[in-house]
């Protein structure tokens, strides 16, 4: 039995890079799975309460918990591997240098980035994975997004999120090698449109730190009490 | 034309050898004609040096037409210069005014060791092309036109890697000092080619694994090589590389 092809893909930049875009895409398609579970939270308290029960009713979730968790640890460990041999080989001690058009405040700001998120969701899964559940998911949530503080950092990681995942997205097509002249310009669009789509995160939370939620049942009420009329 | 003359100061790198400390010093150039490329105008300031008895300052050239890869500098913090995709030896004093202070740097690699000033030793790169950049078998003399098929795209995608001088600027002006550009030219130019093909997974394999024992860095695309590269070496080479790479990992008997 010959491993090599194993320990090439621990060893190498290459093989590095690769566990690290692979990674990077699975969560990335997890995080636009969970931004579709938030939305739920504007339809309402029964909506996304119903969503939540059903994935806890699901008998693999602590399993798909804990894959989740492994992508997660495998891309940070990747990618703080490769970040480790680039500071230590990144040329150093230019007296004058000036960046010359390749780089972007979402590539140049990955590491900032990722330890804004890595902060962020250290706390997030203390807060809601492991908080108290008591009164209920919808309430839980929404009273978090009625704090400015927590909205604050919340904003925070999301916008953080954004930038990663601007760079990210066409980085990990690159890496995988799937780089084509009629297919990459669509690639990196279509990796900034998905980036752009973490504003979500954030638009939600505001959507309730400034009590919409209350002026859309209001709304409601008023149509009602105008058709009974 | 003399009329047109003017004076620069020159801020160069001077280190006497390998792993000694070096410094930043100050030259003053007078007499600079805007025709002159920058390294004869480094010349003109060297035969001064060497009449009031100090040591020229040592760089790397040869054709000076901007198709070996022999120079290389980072001059005012851009590699090879100001001007767009060329090399330093293309840059002329016509791009700088009177009384300009420019500072002159080599390549700042931990594997390009700085031999004596400017000059670099890039011997980390001849290592990868060693470990596999080449064709095993000897393919004989040019054969008859189409007795070999080759498709026109992949010839001229073959052409554009095979552009590469192999000056080392991608390394140079790369973030995180990866030579991935210059070790995806070097494999695309021959994976592209039929009599290439035979050998791509092991020359893959090969040449990356050099690559990384030379420690360079991780490329993290962020195409700071493209945007400096004389040659206009495209970074899809590199993700070419990443894709033979990989296939031959996965897929190949090695």
């Amino acid at each position: 039995m010959d491993i090599g092809f194993v320990r090439r893909v621990i060893f190498t930049s290459i093989g590095r890079k690769f566990v690290m875009a692979v990674t990077g895409l699975a969560l990335g398609a997890f995080i636009l799975v969970h931004l579709a579970g938030n939305l739920l939270l504007l339809k309402g308290e029964a909506a996304y309460d119903g969503y939540v029960a059903l994935l806890l009713a699901n008998p693999l979730i602590l399993y798909a918990e804990l894959g989740l968790a492994g992508l997660f640890l495998l891309h940070i460990a990747t990618a703080a591997w490769v970040r480790w041999e680039d500071w230590r080989n990144a040329p150093s001690g230019y007296e004058e240098r000036k960046w010359q058009g390749g780089r972007t405040v979402g590539s140049a700001t990955m590491l900032y980035t990722a330890a804004v998120m890595l902060a962020f969701l250290v706390y997030h899964i203390i807060d809601f994975r492991f908080g108290d559940h008591s009164v209920g998911f919808y309430r839980m949530v929404t009273d978090a997004f009625r704090d400015p503080v927590f909205v604050s950092f919340y904003v925070a990681g999301a916008l953080a999120l954004v930038l990663h995942l601007s760079h990210g997205m066409q980085s990990s097509f690159q890496t995988l090698g799937l780089s084509h002249p009629k297919y990459t310009p669509f690639i990196k669009f279509g990796g900034l449109l998905f980036a752009l789509a973490m504003t979500g995160f954030a638009m939600i939370s505001v959507y309730f730190l400034l009590e919409l939620d209350h002026k859309k049942v209001e709304h409601h009420y008023q149509v009602a009490a105008t058709e009974a009329r | 034309m003399s009329d047109k003359k003017f004076g620069v100061t020159v801020r160069a790198w001077r280190q006497a050898g390998p792993g000694e400390k070096g410094r930043m010093e100050s030259y003053k150039v007078e007499g600079v004609d805007p025709d002159m490329s920058f390294l004869e105008m480094l010349d003109v300031l060297n035969e001064d040096l060497v009449k009031r008895g100090q040591s020229p300052i040592a760089f790397d050239s040869d054709c000076r037409e901007g198709i070996c890869g022999c120079c290389g500098l980072v001059v005012n913090g851009d590699v090879h210069g100001p001007d767009e995709h060329s090399t330093v030896c293309q840059l002329h004093m016509r791009r700088f005014r009177d009384g300009d202070v420019i500072t002159v740097e080599p390549w700042r690699v931990k594997s390009f060791p700085v031999l004596r000033d400017l000059v670099v030793d890039r011997s980390s790169l001849e290592r990868i092309m060693a470990a596999g950049g080449y064709v095993s078998v000897n393919t004989g003399a040019a054969p008859d036109a189409n007795s070999i098929p080759v498709d026109k795209d992949d010839a001229e995608e073959a052409m554009d890697a095979a552009a590469c001088i192999g000056c080392g600027a991608c390394v140079a002006a790369c973030p995180n000092g990866a030579a991935m550009l210059f070790t995806g030219a070097k494999i695309s130019q021959l994976a592209l080619l039929p009599q290439g093909k035979p050998e791509k997974a092991k020359r893959a394999l090969a040449m990356v694994e050099a690559m990384d024992a030379e420690g360079f860095g991780n490329c993290t695309n962020e195409y700071e090589c493209e945007a400096v590269c004389p040659k206009e070496v495209k970074v899809a080479n590199i993700a070419r590389m990443n894709r033979e790479f990989l296939l031959a990992n996965f897929l190949s008997k090695r």
